[in-house]
């Protein structure tokens, strides 16, 4: 398309002139054809990138889900949907999709509630400028560590002669000598606290960010009509945020579903299975009991149910246009 | 200061300033903001206070904060170690290249989802948004074979593009938000004078949307600068790892330099702190307009 | 650019420039050292890629100098060390067999030769070593699958009983324990409320505790876990009366808390600490220990024995080992390496260094004569035998996982340890 277009001109509908004849007829047709093409011109080098590197293995991925104990075996049979019934058969994946949930529909709502109340706070017109930016980088500390750190360092705090028990005791909350990673029943509840310290400045910022946005007459209006602080929040801050709380909790909740080390790290996926997720468990699969073909099978399961977020997602996207 | 808190707080002043029943409220205020900060740092704290102890007094009990055999000496093994300088030197030059890239290719992709409409928009929405959610784990022995076979195996260049596609629909996903924020106008109007859209794209968009720009690249950089497991498989040698894996080598079989790896994260942060720094005006007012109508 | 362009050349000359990019990164690419040793003739100098996570384990530079040594000794063969953490070496080991750019020699882990040896990753080394003509006797052990050898420790580290002769006279008793009964009483003494008498290691991310800290119990009274190569966790008395022993100790609250997610790693701080009296640990962190707290008075003993038992005790331990890849193209030069790793006096200093035994069954290291420690770990070792019955089992570290899931339940009184047994059973079955 770049080769015979280069002299021609740039039709232009609003000017008047046409050029003669059979000529504009032609260079119609090209500009149309022209016009078409450019988004997808525009798109390609995403589109060969994503191709490649992404679709390529994701299509492999696939392939390997339906056949028959991939990579260990040099020629592997074709054995349709076998490895999905395994896993779909299998106690431990309920339980995985269960404690996924749980985490990451905990983990999400935190986030957005630490988020926003913290962005509020560095919002508030109480303060100076300089005290703002203070806070500001305190409050994005979290966000600069790999997980693998994250994860060394909670687990330091948390363990039973850590920090946070040495402080709970010190102060008489609790009696200083809880496990709280190592403990079945609180190991969910502190693998998800974890994640949720490291993951809230990412909303933080979005929604300090939206609220800068937020046209500042839309108060007053409301101030007219004699509404409150909390009625203010509620009729002007929240509606106008909701869009960037809702693709926020989207991306959050894709991202959280896929959280690995952090766990893995932290607890491998146990006290028996109290915090094995989706990915743990499919982690296990493939590297230690190397069945990669019922591992695809599980990931494609995790992408298909994505799959329908992510439609959701671009269909709320739609609807806001 | 952010230009923009700033122009906020001072046209807001004359209508909120009510003096007698604020000073209670700045001091709650504070006392939240204190409370708050003490749950996002004092980790963080505890961090940089055990990268200065050795070993053993990491496992003290009870913990103290400073202890008697304070120093400086991760820092020094880390600094004075080529091998470990390199690692940071790694991390550069991919995190920097990646983001620099994955906003180029990004800027268009988002151009075309923000200013056209064109058959199969929908769908490759969709794709871009689901394929961030393949657990990458799975992905790796694919990836890592195809890596292989395009020879990018243990180069800069494997570990730019992999990233890149990472991040890419996290950008695109962004920036079409922030475009979709510009007026049609703008770009019509250069059109109407006969250029192309490329011209619309990096004449007039381009400039106004920095702030944008610079909320995407940060996003991206810190995506880069921490990732673990592909810069762990797709790299060979040392010479080619990343910070992450310097701190992992750490963990040893039998025991863990726990000092050093406190003291190597926190010169990692650094200069990640100082970026966020330099750009924190942009990053506000940039996830602003790019947020509000993703 | 301007106005004369049309879009159409502005958005192909994009895709153009983006095709020559792309193409240029290939290009580029192609100078980085992407295939495994490509050039295959002999007569040519051989770049042997070694892969391994003892490198970053040893004193710096130390193995690098044993490799210098080795190249010296051998002109034409230079060996290009790949250094990654130990957690992640299997991932890359897995993925690198898979993509067939393996390292012509790797470090194993016995666990994980089984599967290694299954994906054709790893070369049968028996072929290797009769064609080679190589002396097996002097091999103080081989790790085989299908009665072929695919693994031979280098070195080995094992893993007595360590104490705190402190807190035990503290507690009033004098000498270490030598029978089951001994322990637990000694423990319970031992236990106070910021002491523990024994540390029990069960995370399951990385769960070599079952191994070390579990089923060491039961080899070290001559027992087993398994019967003709089949998994024996039920109706089998040896297994039972340790778990059983475990679960009692467990409930008198004598094991230091934390256990469900405890690794190795955090086992050895808590010792150095003094907040535990007793544990079975690798030989590996005695210098840890000594460096971490100088004043700790500790000692290394045997594990303890069923009361009455008089037979050897297995010691467990875990090898560094070395392995060939399946796709190497110089296995021949591959081997004069291992050969060289397992030769006498190279291997004693490889123990030395590392604080292992040796894997030549001729090597003596230096710091069994000079250290009283280490001396009298190498009359355990030389008493006792070498037992480590995972080594060489398909997934061996899954099994692992089974056993601890099940076990960490039994613990945690959601199921009798009879059930857990019969569990972990069923599990283990499945994966043989």
């Amino acid at each position: 398309m770049s080769s015979t277009t280069r002299p021609a001109a740039e039709p232009r509908p609003v000017q008047a002139a046409p050029p003669p004849g059979a000529d504009s007829a032609r260079t119609r047709r090209i500009g149309r054809i022209r016009r078409t093409l450019t988004p997808y011109g525009f798109l390609s080098p995403t589109g060969v990138l994503l191709i490649i590197l992404m679709i390529t293995p994701i299509v492999m991925v696939v392939s390997y889900s339906l056949l028959d104990r991939v990579i260990t075996n040099k020629n592997p049979a074709f054995v349709g949907f076998e490895n999905y019934l395994e896993v779909l058969t299998d106690p431990v994946f309920f339980t995985a999709v269960r404690n996924t949930l749980v985490f990451t529909i905990s983990s999400v709502i935190v986030h957005f509630v630490i988020g926003l109340a913290f962005a509020l706070m560095l919002n508030s017109p109480l303060l100076k400028d300089r005290t703002k930016a203070f806070f500001r980088v305190l409050y994005i500390l979290p966000w600069l560590f790999t997980v693998a750190i994250v994860a060394v360092l909670w687990r330091l705090l948390l363990s039973p002669n850590g920090v946070v028990n040495y402080l709970l005791g010190t102060a008489g909350i609790t009696d200083g000598s809880t496990e709280w990673l190592a403990n079945p029943s609180t190991a969910l509840a502190a693998v998800t606290f974890i994640n949720i310290w490291s993951g809230y400045p990412f909303f933080m910022i979005s929604l300090l960010a939206g609220l800068q946005g937020i046209p500042r007459d839309l108060y007053e209006a409301a101030k007219v009509d004699g509404a409150g602080v909390v009625a203010q929040f509620r009729n002007v801050t929240l509606p106008q945020l909701r869009p960037i709380i809702i693709s926020m909790a989207l991306l959050d909740f894709i991202w959280t579903t896929q959280q690995f080390a952090l766990i893995w790290m932290t607890t491998g996926g146990g006290p028996i299975n109290s915090t094995e997720v989706l990915s743990t468990f499919t982690y296990k699969l493939a590297f230690t009991e190397y069945e990669f073909s019922v591992a695809s099978a599980s990931a494609v399961l995790v992408l298909l149910m994505s799959m329908v977020l992510a439609f959701f997602y671009v269909r709320h996207q739609k609807a806001r246009d | 200061m952010t230009t923009l808190a700033t122009r906020a707080r001072t046209s807001e002043q004359p209508v909120l300033r009510t003096p007698p029943k604020k000073t209670g409220q700045r001091a709650a205020l504070v006392v939240a903001l204190v409370l708050g900060a003490c749950f996002a740092a004092l980790p963080v704290v505890w961090m940089l206070s055990s990268s200065f102890k050795t070993n053993p007094e990491i496992f003290e009990f009870p913990p103290r904060l400073i202890t008697p055999g304070f120093s400086f000496d991760a820092y020094t093994t880390i600094l004075t170690d080529p091998t470990k300088l390199r690692f940071f030197f790694n991390s550069y030059v991919i995190a920097l290249s990646v983001t620099a890239l994955s906003l180029v290719v990004a800027v268009h992709a988002a151009y075309a989802f923000s200013r056209y409409e064109f058959w199969g928009k929908k769908t490759i929405n969709v794709v871009v948004v689901s394929v961030q959610a393949v657990p990458p784990i799975t992905l790796l022995i694919p990836y890592f074979g195809l890596v292989v076979a395009l020879k990018l195996y243990n180069t800069y260049q494997g570990l730019i593009l992999t990233y890149m596609v990472f991040t890419l629909p996290y950008a695109i996903i962004m920036m079409t938000g922030y475009f979709n924020t510009l007026p049609k106008e703008l770009d019509e109007a250069v059109k109407v004078d006969g250029a192309g859209p490329l011209t619309a794209l990096w004449r007039i968009l381009m400039p106004i949307s920095v702030p944008g720009l610079v909320s995407v690249g940060v996003y991206t950089f810190m995506i880069c600068w921490n990732e673990f497991l592909f810069a762990l498989t797709l790299t060979r040698t040392e010479d080619m790892r990343t910070v992450p894996i310097g701190i992992q080598l750490l963990m040893g079989q039998h025991s863990y330099e726990w000092n050093e790896m406190m003291a190597m994260s926190i010169l990692g942060c650094i200069p990640v702190l100082i970026l966020f720094l330099f750009f924190q005006r942009y990053f506000i007012g940039g996830m602003t307009a790019g947020a509000v109508k993703i | 650019m301007g106005r004369v362009m049309g879009k159409g050349a502005h958005v192909g000359r994009f895709i153009a420039l983006t095709a020559v990019a792309s193409l240029a990164l290939a290009a580029c690419s192609g100078g980085g050292d992407a295939d495994t040793g490509s050039d295959s003739d002999s007569g040519e100098d051989v770049t042997l890629e070694f892969s391994q996570w003892w490198e970053p384990e040893l004193p710096d530079g130390a193995f690098r100098e044993l490799m210098d040594q080795f190249e010296e000794e051998n002109p034409g063969i230079t060996v290009d060390l790949l250094s990654g953490p130990y957690a992640s070496t299997k991932e890359q080991v897995v993925a690198g067999a898979a993509a067939g750019t393996m390292s012509d020699v790797v470090g194993l882990d016995g666990a994980w030769v089984s599967d290694f040896a299954d994906q054709g990753a790893i070369t049968d080394l028996s072929a290797v070593m009769s064609d080679a003509g190589y002396d097996e006797s002097q091999l103080a052990s081989q790790v085989k699958v299908d009665d072929k050898t695919y693994m031979i420790p280098v070195v080995n580290f094992v893993y007595p009983m360590f104490t705190n002769d402190a807190l035990l006279a503290g507690a009033g008793v004098t000498a270490p324990p030598a029978t089951r009964t001994e322990f637990a009483d000694a423990a319970a003494k031992i236990t106070t409320d910021s002491t523990y008498g024994w540390i029990l290691p069960l995370s399951l991310e990385a769960p070599n505790g079952i191994q070390n800290d579990v089923m060491s119990w039961v080899w070290a009274s001559g027992g087993s876990m398994l019967d003709d190569g089949q998994p024996a966790l039920t109706d089998n008395e040896d297994v039972t009366s340790a778990t059983d022993y475990i679960q009692g100790m467990w409930d008198d609250g004598v094991i230091a808390p934390g256990s469900f997610t405890m690794k190795e790693q955090d086992k050895v701080e808590e010792f150095s600490n003094g907040r535990v009296g007793m544990m079975i640990d690798s030989l590996a962190h005695v210098n840890l220990i000594r460096e971490s707290n100088p004043d700790l008075d500790f000692s290394i003993s045997a594990i303890p024995a069923e009361d009455g038992y008089t037979g050897e005790r297995g010691i467990p331990y875990a090898s560094w080992g070395i392995g060939i890849a399946e796709n190497s193209e110089h296995k021949e030069e591959a081997f004069k390496l291992v050969e060289f790793l397992m030769s006498e006096s190279v291997n004693s200093e490889l123990s030395s260094i590392a604080n292992a035994f040796p894997g030549n069954t001729t090597s003596v290291p230096d710091f069994v004569e000079e250290d009283e420690l280490f001396g009298t770990a190498f009359e355990i070792y030389q008493s006792g035998f070498p037992a480590n019955e995972f080594t060489g089992l398909p997934v061996a570290e899954q099994l692992m996982r089974d056993f601890g899931e099940e076990f960490q339940k039994a613990l945690d009184g959601q199921q009798s340890m009879q059930d857990a047994l019969a569990a972990a059973q069923t599990k283990w079955e499945e994966e043989f």
